[in-house]
């Protein structure tokens, strides 16, 4: 067992270190704040043309399709450092691992290299208004018509559909199958006709959570399909094995920097908030309760950073998992709320100061991170359906 | 990371090597140590059976992190760390973790002489050795060290009770840390010594705990010292200590590891063959979540663990990742054995069925070498009582 970086992979971490504060501006951070476009304006799209200069995305994606065909842990660094700053690049949660598992060649060569470069952007199109945990009853349909599918029914929660140029969109193409059996993925221009986005308003939409509050976005979506026309090449992988695909899908996805970030980064933030501030004299940093908390969780995070480097030794070594991405789904999100049940409490009727409060700490981070923490346990499969997962997959236990 | 070798990949799995060696204990100790013997152990004057350590000792286990030069095969700590787990796995009664904590300390700061009358002796099996730092106070810091030592001419007489001595009745060495002078700002005035558990002055009271073990008061009436029997400097005697229960709470924690994982294990396999209501309790998802968690917890334990022992290895400071492990362990091994007694209902409570021997051992093994609450004052300390910005995944200031 190695628990630690190559020297060329520190160099590589102080290099992103420095490339992000150079190139990670006040403008770049002032696009990702008003998130109306999911913050792809014009200084973010400089900002990934010159990361995709340096190599940095797609590390670990075939060099046929663009990417450096180098290694997992290297592409890794790279998103842990950027999602600190609250900047998705490197492709964890693109599709993009989906593509180049079950895409055809014609299909890898039209999407990855975009993906890479920011000009294809994805939004999941799974979740419908009566198939959330139980995503095998989805509704929406697809019916083959020559060389096209036609599709209908709506799509909930799509949250980047209002900037993404394409859809991952799983429907039902055989009625009568068994229900996990009948469905099929397509890889959807969001230009296509048919295709209509309504916004969803968040709890964070008003006031906007400031940058890198977990599940700090504004808006998600609704997205409806009315007789939209896919040609049949546009499949992901067989007819009706679109299950498969998109658990595969996934949990490829699932393995990331992003995924335990987002539940650990409250922890660095109240640890250096209450080493150097304190409440008219008082500071909770003296408080034994708050003190042994405070080590309580930051052991607990300890272990989603563990978890996630499991995983990537996982998939370095060929990728056979049976639960323990499942198990990262439950230990991150989970630690997350108990960090932000805890600061509540440490900083008591602060934490309530939302962003264009004044008073508010850190621009009412804290506050916000009380909306939307326990969100990461809800959504791409709740901690309840990971334990299930776990259970099934990891210990062979039956279904009830 | 070997000299001269280019770094391999992070990967923070067992090695071929490691899994090699894990392999090999486990099928070997799975075959000689089953419960019929923990169980007859228990009732054991001595508390374990000499055949067995002295297999141990051929197979090269009681001498695999000590130096070569000594008859060991200087292997990383991870490597006994491994081999502690499948031993708790087993509940193997032997006295190996009080030897270990002993002669790795021997091995770092004994003299030459020290080393050459002891270590070889551990790993051929012959020296069962253990260490004795706790009075009445069971806090692991040097302020809880009070009784007064003595200067006598040429040496020192010891004086005093110690408490929770493991194995001391079958031990033929054993570490003390005593009180030489008044803490002052160069040393805490702590020194180590090496006493004859046999010699004169020391007699011992065996303490019945809940892991039915072999712990012992020590009481050191007039017990003459030389300074042949000083390991490391006079007064300067706690970096040595603290370094002893870095590595003793490390390799408790492979044991509670081992015994935890083993617990899960067995009731992950009642609850498949146990039906109720129609059908096995496994198909119950209040029993397939409470399992989930139990696997989080113990999987929880297992990587804070192995780190603490790789750092170690590494030569990083490594005490805040070992009260990670251990702070972590007591609340979590804790609530997987209970958990294990409560999938298996009212059976799990009877003493001829064999899991409690499990849920003694790793409650009483949660209350040693440091509880929840002082572990975690340690990171809290470490957290925040230094100026700087703390990151994940990087060592805290210093």
């Amino acid at each position: 067992m190695d628990f630690g970086y190559t020297p060329e992979q520190e160099t590589l971490r102080r290099e992103v270190q420095q490339f992000i504060a150079e190139n990670v501006t006040d403008d770049v951070l002032g696009e990702l704040e008003t998130a109306e476009e999911g913050g792809r304006g014009v200084h973010y799209r400089e900002l990934i043309r010159k990361v995709a200069e340096r190599n940095w995305i797609g590390i670990s994606w075939p060099k046929e399709y663009g990417g450096q065909g180098g290694s997992r842990i290297e592409q890794y660094i790279v998103e842990e450092e950027f999602a600190r700053v609250g900047v998705a690049v490197g492709g964890a949660g693109s599709g993009a691992p989906a593509i180049l598992a079950a895409g055809t060649e014609e299909q890898k060569q039209e999407f990855i290299p975009g993906m890479m470069k920011g000009d294809i952007v994805f939004a999941l199109g799974f979740t419908e208004p009566q198939a959330g945990a139980d995503l095998a009853g989805l509704q929406c349909r697809a019916v083959r018509d020559g060389d096209e599918y036609v599709i209908n029914g709506q799509k909930m929660y799509t949250s980047a559909a209002h900037y993404a140029t394409h859809i991952y969109l799983m429907a039902r193409t055989d009625p009568d199958a068994p229900r996990h059996r009948g469905i099929s993925i397509f890889l959807v221009p969001m230009d296509t006709p048919g295709i209509t986005v309504r916004p969803l308003w968040t709890i964070q939409s008003d006031p906007p959570a400031p940058l890198g509050t977990t599940y700090g976005m504004a808006r998600t979506n609704e997205t409806f399909f009315e007789d939209v026309r896919v040609p049949a090449s546009m499949m992901l992988g067989e007819e009706n094995a679109g299950w498969y695909v998109g658990a595969m899908g996934l949990n490829l996805d699932r393995v990331g920097a992003s995924r335990y970030l987002i539940s650990v980064r409250r922890d660095e933030d109240i640890v250096n908030w209450v080493k150097e501030n304190d409440f008219g004299g008082h500071s909770p940093a003296d408080d034994p309760a708050v003190r042994d908390k405070l080590a309580e969780l930051w052991t607990e995070a300890q272990v989603c950073r563990l978890m996630t480097m499991r995983s990537m030794s996982l998939v370095e070594r060929g990728g056979n998992f049976t639960y323990e991405g499942s198990a990262e789904k439950v230990w991150a999100p989970e630690h997350g709320v108990h960090t932000t049940e805890t600061i509540t409490q440490i900083l008591g009727p602060y934490a309530t100061l939302l962003s264009n409060s004044e008073e508010a700490i850190e621009e009412g981070l804290f506050a916000h991170n009380v909306m939307g923490a326990f969100q990461s346990g809800i959504n791409h499969g709740s901690v309840q359906v990971m334990r299930d997962q776990m259970a099934r997959r990891g210990l062979g236990m039956p279904r009830g | 990371m070997g000299e001269g070798i280019a770094k391999d990949n992070m990967d923070i799995l067992p090695s071929e090597e490691e899994q090699l060696l894990k392999n090999a204990a486990r099928e070997f100790l799975e075959a000689e140590v089953s419960t019929a013997l923990v169980r007859e152990m228990e009732l054991d004057e001595n508390g374990y059976p000499p055949a067995l350590w002295q297999q141990m000792a051929d197979l090269g286990w009681l001498g695999l992190a000590i130096p070569e030069q000594y008859g060991g095969q200087g292997l990383p700590l991870t490597y006994m760390g491994l081999v502690m787990e499948e031993l708790g796995r087993v509940l193997a009664p032997v006295p190996l973790h009080s030897t270990m904590v002993a002669a790795l300390t021997v091995a770092e700061s004994g003299s030459e002489e020290q080393k050459r009358d002891l270590l070889p002796a551990v790993c051929s099996g012959s020296m069962v050795m253990t260490w004795a730092v706790i009075e009445r106070d069971p806090r692991l810091i040097p302020s809880a060290i009070v009784q007064q030592t003595q200067p006598d001419g040429e040496g020192w007489i010891l004086n005093g009770e110690k408490m929770f001595v493991d194995n001391f009745n079958v031990a033929r060495s054993c570490l003390v840390a005593a009180r030489t002078a008044p803490a002052s700002d160069d040393n805490e005035g702590i020194s180590l010594f090496l006493i004859d558990p046999n010699g004169v002055g020391v007699s011992q009271t065996p303490l019945v705990t809940i892991a039915k073990d072999k712990q012992s008061r020590v009481s050191l009436n007039n017990v003459r010292v030389t300074s042949t029997d000083l390991v490391g400097e006079l007064h300067n005697g706690w970096p040595i200590v603290e370094r002893m229960l870095e590595r003793a709470t490390a390799l408790l924690c492979c044991q509670m590891l081992g015994a935890t994982r083993k617990d899960a294990d067995m009731a992950i396999e009642y609850a498949k063959n146990r039906v109720a209501f129609g059908r096995p309790i496994a198909a119950f998802q209040s029993i397939q979540h409470m399992c989930a968690d139990m696997i989080l917890f113990t999987d929880g334990v297992q990587l804070l663990t192995y780190e603490a022992l790789w750092k170690m290895d590494q030569g990083m400071p490594a005490g805040v990742e070992v009260s990670q492990a251990k702070a972590f362990a007591n609340e979590k091994c804790e609530a997987v054995v209970r958990q294990s007694q409560v999938i298996h209902g009212g059976i799990g409570f009877m003493m001829e069925f064999d899991l409690h021997l499990w849920l003694r051992r790793v409650s009483a093994w949660t209350m040693r070498l440091g509880t929840t609450f002082d572990h975690r004052a340690r990171i809290a300390s470490a957290l925040l009582d230094r100026p700087g910005k703390v990151r994940l995944g990087l060592p805290l200031p210093v």
